[in-house]
């Protein structure tokens, strides 16, 4: 009986439309007609609307822009299953249209709402609508969703960024233990091996520095230092190819900014030191180059003079040997022969001054230069019959170093020399021109010995470039050119037409201005 | 995790109840759509959570994308529901829907159909009840599902498998209801008196 009591004590208290009016969701009692039979008071303060005015009024009537098909079809299924139906936030965003209020960042103007609709009497047809407030779970999926993108879009380019270091640079990672850990694709192709070859195994044991203890020394002593290294050294390939390698240990570090191994970034540099090797030997081969044409044409000069010792000496045996030798004959022979030897001499002192380098800048007045300059071919111009003019104002003075100066001239003027060697030509001339305006000097030489094939002139400053057939270097012209960009701050250049070939040499008026 | 077996038994008693609950379901479905439906005889497994998940990744390569809806209760677990992109637009032109929320709410509707009849009526046979929770489109991609911490904590699951199949409109579905450890532990018993009933 007390239990009777109880329960009868409870309904009068009218318990569950307390609990209905206070829980935090709406409710909303429909029938399979969409015929309002009750809301909470959740609903009644969310939409503004009171019980009494819309209770028996359709909810298409109060609210329009309700799916009617489908939420009769949820209203149906949950009837005839007798188990609930959904409408989620994920894919409806809202049944009722609830206004939001609140102050703080919402993506949504309307509440998105999860709805269970829950059978509640099968005869009457009736079902009651549960409806909860997934605004900021929804809020919180789409920032997660937003967030979610942004590093899977951060992450797709680091694995680009990953693929295109392990494609391009040559690396190789090890542990503090000096156990390798990870090799890039470049470096596997470069070195020949295939990555399961290397990793797991010492460092050292594929990197040898047997015979370089200092190196490796100096290596351990900087991994124990965890600083960043540098280092050149040789390197050899799964198939014995030797590389020289410059690299870099950086100390590698984890997230979290511990010190996890070490990395040694590699640049082959195999090349480059082979082109190094490569232009000091041109270098030097320039170097027996000039000192071979200056000698020859100290040859060239020595010849006359020679020649008229010898003929003296020949001269004053004839004599004696006839009886005809007089004193006076001595006399001429013996200053004959020492004008020649001064000459040899002299001779010597001009080549030799002009071999030697010049430390100081000096300055010069182009005419007299190229008079001076045109001393040491003279023999070789006239021999050959060719007629040297040169045109240059008094007035063009430049501050240059002389000796190299004369030496860059001399390869080209040496250079239409051997082109008319090659090539028959009647009235050879070479013109040497200059002109100047406020910073630079001009100095044109032209020949006319045949001019330059197009496809070959593109070619002419390249070292141990010849058109010549024979005991020609082809260092000429690339030496001239060294000399005038590197050593004199000028600029040379070359064309040519109707089988003539002009250079064109830029000089700065005060040189290192 | 001690590995658990299903006797011949037990196997045949499940089957029953649940092809009870299949044949109501096919009904509801079928009203729903306003199509003839057919859901093909549970097939009822137990096995490892691995073999689910790969079960479940190679379904996902080629489906639309698959929902899940959780059921509470004694007897609790997981449905897993997966459609093909051909069958989704078959059912969004059958149903006459017009955007795509549409589209995954009637798939979610379906989930829940399928879950709740074959869940509610087995679950009534076996003398328990069962809630639900709302169902979800799962967008974890199969690595992240292999991930997930939750689906480990199991060691194996009883699967019911069926396929959903709407010949005129070529709407076919896979849906997988799965319990874990503790509701297997309760199902074998549950079954066992049963068993003892009707011997």
């Amino acid at each position: 009986m007390a239990k009777e009591k109880i329960k009868q004590y409870i309904r009068s208290l009218d318990i569950d439309k307390k609990i209905i009016s206070c829980i935090d969701s709406g409710i909303l009692i429909l029938d399979d007609e969409l015929k309002i039979y009750s809301i909470n008071k959740w609903l009644e303060l969310h939409t503004d609307l009171k019980e009494e005015s819309i209770i028996g009024k359709r909810v298409d009537e109060i609210f329009k822009e309700i799916n009617l098909k489908r939420l009769t079809r949820k209203i149906r299924t949950a009837l005839i299953m007798g188990t609930p139906t959904f409408y989620t936030a994920s894919t409806s965003k809202y049944l009722i249209p609830i206004k939001i209020n609140q102050i703080g960042i919402s993506k949504y103007s309307f509440m998105q709402q999860d709805v269970s609709i829950i059978p509640l009497n099968e005869t009457k047809k009736l079902v009651a609508l549960i409806i909860t407030d997934q605004t900021n779970i929804a809020n919180t999926n789409a920032l997660l969703e937003e967030n979610s993108n942004k590093v899977k879009e951060l992450n797709n380019e680091l694995i680009k960024e990953k693929d295109t270091i392990d494609k391009k640079v040559l690396l190789i990672k090890f542990d503090r233990k000096f156990k390798i850990t990870d090799v890039s694709q470049a470096y596997l192709e470069l070195l020949e091996y295939e990555k399961d070859e290397l990793v797991g195994k010492h460092i050292f044991e594929y990197e040898k520095y047997d015979e370089l203890k200092d190196l490796k020394t100096d290596i351990i002593d900087s991994i124990n230092k965890q600083t960043v290294f540098k280092f050149e050294h040789n390197i050899e390939t799964k198939n014995n190819k030797l590389l020289h390698m410059l690299t870099r240990q950086v100390p590698e570090y984890n997230i979290y900014g511990e010190h996890i191994g070490f990395i040694f970034f590699k640049e082959d540099i195999t090349a480059s030191k082979e082109l190094y090797e490569h232009q000091e030997q041109i270098i030097l081969n320039s170097r027996f180059a000039a000192m071979g044409e200056m000698v020859s044409m100290v040859a060239h000069q020595w010849r006359q003079p020679l020649s008229v010792i010898s003929s003296n000496l020949i001269s004053l045996k004839m004599k004696k040997e006839l009886n005809i030798l007089e004193s006076k004959d001595i006399e001429e022979s013996y200053e004959r022969m020492g004008n020649a030897i001064q000459y040899l001499s002299t001779t010597i002192n001009d080549f030799s001054n002009f071999l030697t380098s010049d430390k100081n800048l000096k300055e010069i007045e182009l005419s007299i230069f190229f008079e001076k300059s045109m001393i040491l071919l003279k023999n070789i111009i006239i021999s050959d019959k060719i007629t040297y003019s040169q045109k240059i104002d008094s007035n063009i003075k430049i501050s240059t170093y002389q000796n190299e100066l004369v030496q860059a001239i001399i390869n080209i003027i040496k250079n239409s020399v051997d082109a008319f060697e090659e090539n028959e030509i009647n009235n050879k001339q070479i013109t040497v021109e200059a002109t100047k305006d406020e910073t630079n000097a001009f100095i044109y030489i032209k020949d006319n010995a045949g001019g330059i094939e197009d496809k070959l002139i593109k070619k002419i400053f390249e070292p141990y470039f010849s058109t010549k057939s024979k005991n020609k270097t082809g260092l000429g012209l690339y030496m001239s050119k060294k000399i005038i960009e590197e050593k004199l701050e000028g600029t040379i250049s070359v064309k040519s037409y109707n089988k003539s070939t002009e250079f064109l040499i830029k000089l700065p008026l005060i040189q290192g201005k | 995790m001690k590995t658990m077996t299903m006797t011949e038994d037990e196997k045949d008693v499940l089957q029953e109840l649940i092809n009870v609950a299949y044949g109501r379901a096919t009904a509801l479905i079928a009203d729903m759509l306003d199509a003839f439906a057919s859901l093909s005889i549970p097939k009822i497994e137990i096995m490892t959570t691995v073999e689910l998940i790969n079960i479940f990744t190679k379904l996902k390569r080629s489906s639309y994308f698959f929902s899940a809806q959780a059921f509470m209760g004694e007897f609790s677990g997981e449905s897993a529901f997966f459609i093909d992109e051909e069958s989704a637009n078959n059912l969004a032109t059958h149903l006459e829907l017009e955007n795509k929320e549409d589209l995954d709410d009637a798939i979610l509707e379906l989930t829940n159909i399928l879950t709740s009849s074959l869940t509610t009526e087995f679950a009534q046979e076996i003398g328990t009840d069962v809630t639900y929770s709302v169902p979800t489109i799962v967008k974890q991609s199969s690595d992240e599902l292999e991930n997930n911490e939750t689906i480990h904590k199991y060691s194996q699951v009883i699967v019911i498998e069926t396929e959903l199949n709407f010949k005129e409109h070529k709407i076919n579905g896979q849906i997988f209801i799965f319990t874990k450890d503790g509701s297997i532990e309760w199902l074998k018993k549950r079954l066992n008196s049963i068993l003892e009933a009707l011997t």
